[in-house]
């Protein structure tokens, strides 16, 4: 009678722990499966945050900022002059912003159709895609003051328009 | 016949207490899955709202349209930047070219800008702004509100001194 007890308590007991142990690994799994899928989505959130990070700092670094040249230092201005000048030299900055695509555009006063720019019809345009890339993907933009030196009644002056910084990333695969 | 029942009783004396034990394993695996769950619920939500959108934009949008080259122009033909119109139609200055009203000038212009920079509507993800500039004395040059306000908003705000010892605040929120 003893030895049946014992052996129904020991079988009681490793069917317990059987289904712990197929709790546990189930609850495992469903973790893992949501993990695995969420991988795929922070991967992209991190690409948006990258992209927000470099929008807001881009305007800042030399290569674009317009530094003492309009007076008092600004923030969130762009040299326009220094953007074209850069356009025509980006091979050399290949891969410094890493894969985004960075695209500057004239905000206001506004153009009834996107002219990309070029030396020949600088300023009279509204577009800089920097990288020259197709614009695929999701962006993060911020706004700037884009700023250049223009010739007006034989002086020169400056002119600062509203523009935004549009950085184009592509969706985790 | 006496024997038998006293060890009756103990099987069963046994047996209760046996079943309690298990009744309060099972009570503390229970407990421990729902701490499992909970810690892992707990850091899910953590992460999830770790993502902010911050008020850069807002921000970025102020201080640019302080830069901007309106068309009202000074004594030396030199146009004014939209900060330096505004301390003019604090002034109640008329702009040298065509002596137009700078605070119409400040007016159209911003509006200009707000309605191209910020696409509004129920299908875009903001629904609405709205554009204020005061002086510390509390007297309002500009206030622009477009499209729905919401309780969903995000702030850009710069505060600068004019020539005059005048502050003036240009607070800008972008609803949600």
């Amino acid at each position: 009678m003893v030895n049946k007890t014992a052996q129904m308590k020991i079988q009681q007991m490793s069917f317990m722990l059987l289904a712990v142990f197929l709790f546990f690994s189930l609850v495992g799994m469903i973790i893992i499966t949501v993990k695995m899928s969420e991988l795929r989505n922070s991967a992209t959130e991190l690409e948006k945050q990258n992209a927000m990070l470099l929008a807001t700092k881009l305007a800042s670094s030399p290569e674009f900022s317009c530094g003492d040249v309009y007076g008092t230092p600004k923030t969130d201005c762009v040299d326009l002059d220094k953007v074209m000048m850069l356009k025509e030299n980006i091979k050399k900055y290949s891969n410094f912003w890493g894969s985004s695509n960075i695209v500057i555009m004239r905000v206001y006063p506004t153009n009834k159709t996107i002219v990309e720019c070029n030396p020949t019809n600088y300023p009279n345009c509204s577009s800089i895609n920097l990288m020259g890339k197709a614009l695929a993907g999701y962006d993060a933009s911020n706004f700037v003051a884009l700023c250049r030196k223009e010739k007006d009644k034989g002086d020169i002056v400056t002119k600062c328009e509203m523009g935004q910084i549009v950085i184009r990333y592509e969706e985790a695969k | 016949m006496r024997k038998t029942r006293k060890g009756q009783e103990s099987y069963g004396l046994l047996s209760r207490k046996s079943g309690q034990e298990e009744i309060v394993g099972f009570g503390l695996i229970l407990i421990l899955v729902a701490i499992i769950f909970i810690v892992f619920i707990a850091s899910y939500i953590r992460k999830s709202s770790d993502v902010n959108d911050a008020d850069y934009e807002a921000n970025s949008f102020v201080q640019a349209i302080l830069q901007y080259t309106t068309s009202c122009e000074e004594e030396n033909l030199n146009n004014l930047s939209v900060q330096k119109l505004i301390f003019k139609c604090q002034q109640k200055e008329a702009c040298f070219y065509r002596h137009m009203d700078p605070c119409k000038v400040l007016n159209d212009t911003i509006k200009g800008i707000a309605r191209e920079s910020w696409k509004i509507g129920a299908k875009n993800p903001n629904k609405g702004y709205s554009l204020i500039i005061n002086m510390s004395e509390s007297e309002q040059l500009l206030n622009i509100t477009e499209g729905v306000v919401t309780n969903n908003y995000r702030t850009g705000l710069q505060d600068f001194g004019d020539p005059h010892g005048e502050y003036i605040i240009i607070l800008m929120d972008v609803y949600t």
